[in-house]
């Protein structure tokens, strides 16, 4: 027998049995707080810092699209043909020389001494075509047309709207479309897809063929027709969004239903004398609330999508009022000339879309049950 | 075969004195990142196998083992860091080698058979190309001589009709044949050292035994090394020269097969012997339950990890990590009570303090009115259909059986996965509509076509106990709401309070605490969620219970402290269980009497003790004869009895079910009864 330890440590009896050996040793004691279901989703979720990240990004838009209509005197239908088509001008950031209302513009050397005494900022190039002497000119707008108190921070439009006005309202609008469409979504998918899953055999082979052939027809004719006969309010849109949108959220469900009602606990339950509500709405739908949550982050901004989509052929909701769609569609008429209108609903509808994307992927991760209890 | 042998010379010509070690693990420490932080799986592990020796690493899960043979294959997942250690191969490091080199090693010198026969083999995929995928690739073999090849290892591994199989796909293979397969691919490229982990972990007692055999025959002939990872102390006693025992990353003992069993030193392995119920240990005893649960690698303990669950850990176990003593040549321990000022503990007192604190005058089968029949089945059928017209197939999962469970008795159902014991079960709880038959319980037939409510009210009384304890428990709801449920729905309760009151009360029975009641399911270990699961049954004070398999899920440490509870419950409650399991050991120690089933069929009805003793049924004997004991001595004689199913075919036979002596039935024909009969004069 070799020993390698030289010195023993310095324990109080080091060789004596540490527990009474006539008492049965229990179950550890729990030293965490008990933990539900959505902190410990919460948890993960916190330690995902692009979803974070989203999250307040998309809360930063929404909070924007209520109070940035009224950050300023212009409302979404004022116009003033005189003003239209201003660039954008945001105080502060134009001394850096960048959103400073300024304008590039060809125009014959001598009306620069004309027109343009006063707003001219530089002369970029010189040149002649057929023997007239011309230039490319940098000017303030704002200056130019005699406004230089004020300040439209995202331009106008055709009409001289303020573009900042109209987009924060439009993504208001845009939103609660995809918000509409969304929960309808939900709803319908859920309802359809458990009555398939938990009932499965014959109830569900008619109910998918049913799902197969609406799969089969195309999208975008009967969302046309759909607008085009109940005209283009915001809920004939939204609904126009539903009429094929819940078969992907109904089919998930279905795939969860079949999952989880053959869990031990659901045959456990149905032991116990458990009806098919209780054993619905107690034991399999909450499972696969994780899944709901996450396609519901992703259905918005496919929503948003494909809202824009249908605005982009005409379809959009009734002018004057604007949604992201809109704007896009009046701002690529005039894109090379007047970037700004489509460049900030573009950056806006590109933010609201990689947002909602991460935050999906982030709460589809937080609410991986293969995650859980490793905490 | 050539070209081991070809770089076995080489090696011999170039380093003279080469270890004579096959493969050489020195002090692996791993580690896994993970969202909670650092879990400290393998923390120090070495051993040797030498050429044609057989090492089994034992433990239970979470203790490191497959993490260790994942190490030496160098196939861990990404968020695995090897710490320190090294992994020594004909004289090289195979930690330092890359992918690529690994990958050279991977199969051709080191082979690995998983767990899962099922997931192991490409379901697209030819067999013969499998097997041949790799003598292609590897050793850029011809195909005609990769057919060849593979033909011959498919007799090797026991198959038949090679040819006709070559070409078959793995769904035409069944789970015994898929393993074998597997073993085929594994040792296409003639590895040196193969690693089992888990072979037969997912396939039943009598498939697993000759699998067993077959891997202990190719290893002889082919004289390589094994590491074979296990948690089953039978099949270790069964395969293994030298024995590992593994506890929270790190080897707690190791040495021959013969120093593990018959003089084990270190706490754990005695108490995990004592805690494994066999076909010898007597049921009249309660089982050694090793307390707790294993500790949470996160936080690896500072001194001995089992020291929280040893009745006999000494004040340093807390303190101070034991070292290693050397007990003999092959036999090195870790614990203090080696150190010559500790006191002694030997085996037995693991065993011992349980018999004394016992009872004195239970006995099983003292509760059991025989008077009083709880439940009645009679030619119970259970068929599944599936398709319309033509391709109509109907599965006869339960084909006419009979038995009674008389009040208080605990009645065992045996029989290999997809014989129809847990089919018997739900039919019998109405959780499938029976085919015909009858099913009597409380006066009432259970299998007839009922209303909804009906059923509810007529089932009322009947219980069941889940096998797997991950998923009989829903994740949403609090230990208090799974327990609460089935008062709620039958409104066994008045108020809030009472309910409260009866879920403390039962939760208490089961050895929690109320401050668990709040608690979600994931935060308990697999024992304590499988004694929610109990509590769950027992809250309505159910008549009968139906335990399916409400063990097989479970480590051997935490399995006795299930069965201990259930036994101590049955005892107070005077319940009447019927105990389905495919473990005959575990059904033998708990049961009062045993049916045995075979495809749909009960073969057997007999007293636990008489069915053990005195089998009758061929497939009852050769059941008994593939368990594996934890008995290395007795397993190095056991012989598998393979059951012919051929023989009983009986085709126009007049069959019944026959009571051959007092409480002893057989399924047999009228010759057969007479040679049984025969037999036991």
């Amino acid at each position: 027998m070799s020993i390698k330890t030289s010195s023993p440590p310095k324990i109080r009896k080091p060789f004596e049995f540490a527990h009474d050996r006539s008492q049965q040793l229990k179950d550890d004691k729990f030293e965490t707080e008990p933990i539900g279901f959505f902190e410990d989703a919460m948890l993960r979720f916190v330690k995902n810092k692009a979803s974070i990240v989203a999250f307040w990004l998309i809360a930063f838009i929404v909070l924007m699209s209520f109070i940035g209509p009224y950050m300023n005197e212009y409302g979404y239908k004022d116009q003033n043909v005189t003003i239209n088509y201003m660039p954008s001008r945001v105080p502060g950031l134009e001394r850096l020389g960048i959103l400073d209302g300024s304008k590039v513009r060809r125009v014959r050397y001598s009306s620069i001494a004309e027109k343009y005494q006063e707003s001219l900022i530089e002369i970029v190039r010189e040149y002649e075509i057929s023997g007239v002497r011309m230039a490319d000119i940098r000017f303030n707008d704002y200056i130019y047309r005699g406004i230089a108190d004020k300040y439209y921070f995202f331009g106008t439009d055709a009409l001289g709207r303020d573009l900042w006005t109209r987009l924060w309202r439009g993504v208001r609008i845009s939103l609660l479309i995809a918000l509409i469409a969304m929960s309808v979504n939900i709803f319908i998918g859920v309802v359809y897809g458990a009555i398939c899953g938990y009932y499965g055999g014959t109830v569900d082979i008619v109910m998918q063929r049913f799902i197969e052939i609406l799969g089969g027809v195309p999208t975008i004719v009967v969302m046309i027709l759909f607008i085009l006969y109940y005209g283009s309010g915001i809920l004939p849109i939204a609904l126009a969004l539903c009429l094929k949108g819940w078969i992907g959220m109904s089919r998930m469900i279905r795939a969860q239903f079949y999952k989880y009602k053959r869990m031990e606990y659901v045959l456990a339950s149905r032991t116990l004398g458990a009806k098919d509500l209780t054993l619905i709405f107690r034991h399999i739908l909450p499972n696969a609330i994780g899944v709901l949550i996450t396609m519901a982050a992703l259905a918005i901004p496919r929503a948003i999508f494909q809202e824009s989509f249908l605005a982009y052929l005409g379809l959009g909701i009734q002018a004057p009022e604007p949604s992201i769609g809109i704007l896009l569609a009046e701002g690529q008429k005039v894109l090379i000339d007047h970037p700004h209108l489509t460049l900030f609903p573009a950056i806006l509808i590109s933010t609201l879309m990689i947002s909602f994307n991460l935050l999906g992927n982030g709460l589809r991760d937080a609410f991986d049950p293969t995650l859980r209890g490793i905490e | 075969m050539r070209l081991t042998q070809h770089s076995g010379v080489l090696n011999n010509g170039e380093v003279d004195e080469m270890s004579e070690y096959a493969i050489e693990v020195n002090n692996i420490y791993v580690t896994f990142n993970t969202y909670s932080g650092k879990v400290h799986a393998v923390r120090g592990i070495s051993f040797k196998v030498r050429q044609g020796e057989t090492l089994a690493i034992v433990g239970e899960s979470g203790s490191g083992k497959s993490v260790t043979a994942k190490t030496i294959m160098g196939i861990l997942s990404k968020n695995a860091n090897i710490e320190q250690g090294s992994v020594m191969y004909q004289g090289r490091d195979l930690l330092t080698y890359s992918d690529d080199q690994m990958s050279a090693i991977r199969g051709s010198e080191i082979g690995m058979i998983f767990q899962d026969p099922m997931s192991s083999l490409n379901p697209v995929m030819k067999i013969g190309k499998q097997i041949t995928e790799a003598l292609r690739l590897k050793q850029k073999m011809s195909k005609t001589a990769a057919k060849d090849k593979a033909l011959q290892l498919m007799k090797d591994v026991g198959i038949d009709q090679v040819e006709k199989r070559y070409n078959q796909y793995p769904f035409q293979f069944s789970g015994g044949m898929r393993q074998r397969i597997v073993i085929a691919v594994t040792l296409a490229c003639n590895p040196r050292v193969l690693i089992c982990d888990e072979p037969t972990t997912a396939l039943d007692v009598t498939v697993q035994s000759k699998i067993l055999e077959l891997i202990k025959e190719l290893q002889r002939k082919r004289n390589m090394a094994v590491i074979y990872i296990t948690h089953d102390l039978g099949v270790v006693a069964n395969v293994a020269d030298t024995v590992a025992v593994l506890y929270a990353g790190r080897i707690v003992e190791r040495g021959s097969v013969e120093d593990i069993f018959y003089n084990p030193k270190s706490p754990y392995a005695m108490a995990l012997l004592a805690s494994m119920p066999d076909l010898e240990t007597d049921t009249q005893r309660e089982l050694y339950a090793i307390p707790g649960t294993p500790p949470n690698m996160l936080f690896p303990p500072q001194g001995d990890a089992f020291a929280s669950r040893n009745q006999f850990a000494l004040n340093i176990d807390f303190a101070e990590q034991p070292p290693e003593f050397n007990v003999s040549k092959s036999h090195v321990v870790s614990t203090w009570l080696m150190h010559p000022d500790a006191p002694e503990v030997v085996p037995s007192d693991f065993v011992n303090r349980h018999v004394a604190s016992q009872d004195a005058n239970y006995s099983k089968s003292a509760h059991i009115d025989y008077q009083e029949k709880v439940l009645q089945v009679k030619s119970l059928k259970q068929y599944f259909t599936s398709g319309i017209g033509k391709n109509r197939l109907t599965v006869k999962a339960v084909d006419d059986i009979s038995f009674d469970i008389f009040r208080g008795e605990t009645f065992g159902l045996v029989g290999e996965s997809g014989c129809g014991k847990t089919t018997t079960g739900r039919a019998i709880i109405r959780l499938y509509e029976p085919t015909a038959g009858t099913v009597i319980f409380n006066g009432r037939n259970l299998a007839l076509k009922m209303k909804d409510r009906e059923r509810r009210e007529a089932t009322r009384g009947i219980e069941m106990i889940f096998q797997d304890p991950i998923t009989s428990l829903n994740p949403r709801m609090t230990v208090k709401e799974i327990i609460g449920e089935g008062l709620r729905i039958n409104k066994l309760c008045q108020s809030e309070d009472e309910m409260m009151e009866m879920i403390y009360s039962i939760l208490d029975v089961v050895g929690l605490t109320k401050e668990h009641a709040t608690r979600y399911p994931h935060e308990f270990s697999g024992g304590q969620r499988q004694r929610i699961g109990v509590a769950r049954a027992l809250v309505t004070n159910p008549e009968l219970i139906i335990a399916d398999e409400p063990v097989s899920a479970l480590d051997v440490s935490v399995q006795a402290q299930v069965l201990n509870l259930m036994n101590s419950i049955k005892k107070k409650l005077g319940l009447t269980i019927l105990f389905i399991a495919h473990d005959l050991s575990v059904v033998k120690y708990f049961s009062d009497r045993i049916g045995v089933m075979y495809y749909g069929k009960l073969v057997e009805v007999a007293e636990a003790e008489e069915l053990y003793r005195n089998p009758l049924h061929p497939y009852t004997i050769s059941l008994l004869s593939a368990i594996p004991h934890p008995n290395p001595k007795y397993e190095k004689t056991r012989k598998l009895i393979k059951y012919d199913p051929k023989m009983h075919d009986y085709g126009d036979k007049n069959v019944s079910f026959t009571e051959i002596k007092p409480g002893h039935f057989i399924r047999c024909s009228n010759e057969e009864l007479h040679q049984y009969l025969a037999k036991i004069k």
